[in-house]
């Protein structure tokens, strides 16, 4: 182990110590439930007949969507021509069917990206446009939605309260979408960084900095304790090493991931990735409160893990993070 | 390259139906427009009353201006929604004091906005925030002593809000509202801000031209955005070759871009003889995008293309003239 490696694994540890002392003096609640289903969906390339593929695996799970408004909410960050950055917008199509034909009421698609303010030009030249015009699913820019103020329910960036958009509070379903990526400031980019993209840049502007200055993993961890996932469905398929969420490569997974937890689905996705989430400081600690890490709390669907012989590239800074 | 009779009065007709859509989308209570749904915001409506202004030379009525004065919040600052709750905000601030400048409104009703845009200072103005930078968090390419103006309080400058405010203190100097040394500084630090953080390549993005060691590729709107605030600078070499990137790009698939785009070249007319046919072509192409103004979503786009299509650029928010011009 060197020093790196020990100071992060220290800093995880530490962190994941401090909120479990936070949940047992009752200052944060334990939101775990009991047990936690992660399904992992094997496919090659978009290509395969992902509804169809959806469709089973959904049913894996005991979602009642009868008379729910849905609000998908992929990882869309901007256009770079050959990189494979967002939520493949097949994926976000096939899903948007799939749940309509479980019986929801609606579904929309939402985002609001970090940095280009010019949502419908990332719409547009990503793909995401053409395929919801296709299937007739309707776009929100979460970025210039309607805006309410929500009360946090946990303290770690010391905001107090925090603008949301209308259409993420008013949602009966949250379904979070992410890429599978690594990320230069988080370690790893997923389901729960992924509602990075629900905080509206009208309030915050682009990027949203606030969450920054605050701590990128404090307020991912404040963030989902306030606006919960209810599900996820993972991208998997092709994901991004090294210098992500935008200038990493692309590597081979063949997953889909879709858990009714994000802490679970987090934890899985960064197996699968050859990381150890219990060295990602904010995925540690969101174990303790939010959902479940601990393979005893996971009940696993579909096909098996497997760790990856070659763990995914991470920068320099995240070399602790690889098991 | 002249424009066509046709093209002209496509863009004509496509201006008319975006001014109507704008008329159909004022929020009737309290009034004012919203990016989307029902509630106003300084943005759209600050562009919504620009585009809709119908005389050139007299000042907009007072009661015109309410929905605008309505999201002042009790500092004299804007926020960028109405909501009794909702912070300061310098990019909502600048575009509405901009506003209020270009429809001839009393320069009361912004002067306490204007002194606190002048005032503003970011995080990178702290010494500990700068030791920060050089030491601990050197993969952002960026020089902290050169700040600007950031989005809402206790955070970093970023090229939007920095390139608004700049334009919002220029117009107010030429109109003779503000003066004097500070006034100066926060002009050239800001100016030295954005020269910093441009893309390798030309152009700029939000505000990190070079992560990790890895140029970052520019956006249309921020660039269209530098690019006017940097418009009495079109000698430096940076901005040039961003003009040259901005003005390869008039075949962008949005209109919210293209809308910032044209409004941006339109400043530098005078400048480039390539600017005037890529503004034609642009501007037809506009026209082509917004042909059901009802299918886009965001008001701000709405009312950015009706300016953007309009032949007269005396509402350009984004166009300031040199003080002989005002």
């Amino acid at each position: 182990m060197n020093r790196r490696m020990f100071g992060g694994s220290l800093l995880a540890g530490t962190g994941a110590l401090a909120v479990r002392r936070l949940c047992s003096t009752g200052r944060l609640r334990d939101r775990r439930k009991s047990r936690s289903r992660v399904a992992i969906l094997h496919a090659e390339s978009y290509d395969e007949p992902l509804d169809r593929l959806l469709l089973d695996g959904l049913g894996l799970f005991d979602l009642d969507l009868r008379d729910k408004t849905v609000l998908l909410k992929p990882n869309l960050v901007e256009y770079i021509a050959g990189a494979d950055v967002n939520t493949d917008p097949r994926l976000v199509g096939a899903a948007a069917n799939t749940l309509l034909a479980m019986g929801a009421k609606s579904v929309v698609v939402g985002e609001g990206p970090g940095h280009q303010r010019d949502t419908f030009l990332v719409l547009a030249e990503s793909g995401l446009e053409k395929e919801l015009q296709l299937r007739r699913i309707r776009f929100i820019d979460l970025n210039r939605d309607e805006i309410r103020q929500v009360r946090l329910k946990s303290a770690f960036t010391g905001l107090e309260k925090l603008w949301l958009p209308r259409t993420v509070l008013t949602s009966d379903v949250v379904v979070s979408m992410p890429k599978v990526k690594t990320h230069h400031w988080a370690g790893v980019t997923l389901s729960m960084k992924n509602l990075f993209g629900v905080v509206p840049g009208v309030a915050y502007g682009w990027p949203k900095n606030l969450l920054h200055c605050k701590g990128i993993e404090r307020s991912i961890l404040d963030i989902n304790a306030a606006v919960p996932a209810h599900f996820v469905i993972a991208d998997g398929i092709i994901g991004m090493e090294g210098n992500g969420p935008l200038n990493g490569s692309p590597r081979n997974l063949g997953r889909i991931v879709l858990a009714d937890d994000p802490v679970a689905a987090d934890f899985v996705c960064t197996r699968l990735m050859g990381l150890n989430p219990l060295r990602v400081n904010y995925l540690a600690q969101a174990a303790e409160f939010l959902g479940n890490g601990t393979p005893d709390r996971i009940v696993q669907l579909a096909e098996p893990m497997l760790v990856p012989q070659e763990p995914f590239a991470v920068l320099p800074e995240f070399a602790h993070l690889s098991i | 390259m002249k424009t066509s009779f046709a093209a002209v009065e496509r863009q004509r007709l496509a201006r008319c139906r975006l001014l109507t859509e704008l008329r159909y989308r004022r929020v009737p209570r309290p009034g004012g427009w919203s990016h989307y749904g029902d509630q106003p915001g300084t943005e759209p409506t600050s562009l919504a009353l620009l585009a809709l202004r119908s005389s050139r030379s007299s000042p907009v009525p007072f009661e015109a201006l309410a929905p605008l004065l309505a999201c002042r919040r009790p500092n004299g600052l804007w926020s960028a929604v109405r909501d009794g709750d909702t912070e300061a905000n310098f990019w909502a601030s600048a575009i509405a004091i901009n506003t209020l400048m270009i429809l001839g409104a009393d320069s009361e009703m912004f002067a306490e906005a204007l002194d606190s845009l002048l005032h503003c200072e970011p995080l990178e103005a702290s010494w500990l925030v700068r030791l920060k930078f050089r030491i601990a968090d050197r993969h952002v390419r960026l020089d902290p002593t050169k700040f600007g103006w950031p989005w809402i309080p206790d955070t970093m400058s970023w090229v939007e809000p920095t390139s608004m405010v700049l334009i919002a203190l220029e117009r107010a100097k030429n109109l003779g509202l503000i003066q004097g040394g500070q006034l100066w500084c926060r002009l050239n630090k800001g100016t030295d801000m954005l020269l910093d953080r441009a893309c390798p390549e030309g152009g700029w993005n939000a505000g990190n031209g070079v992560v990790y060691g890895v140029p970052l590729q520019p956006h249309l709107d921020a660039t269209a955005l530098a690019l006017a605030a940097l418009r009495f600078h079109y000698h430096l070499p940076t901005v040039n070759s961003s003009l040259t990137w901005m003005l390869d790009r008039i075949d962008c698939p949005s209109a919210h871009s293209l809308a910032w785009l044209i409004l941006s070249a339109a400043a530098y007319k005078d400048w480039r003889s390539d600017v005037l046919p890529a503004l034609g072509v642009a501007r037809d192409r506009l026209a082509a995008l917004v042909e059901e103004p009802q299918r886009i979503q965001d008001t701000s786009t709405i009312a950015l293309a009706a300016l953007a299509l309009d032949p007269e650029t005396a509402n350009n928010p984004l166009e300031v003239r040199s003080c002989a011009h005002q």
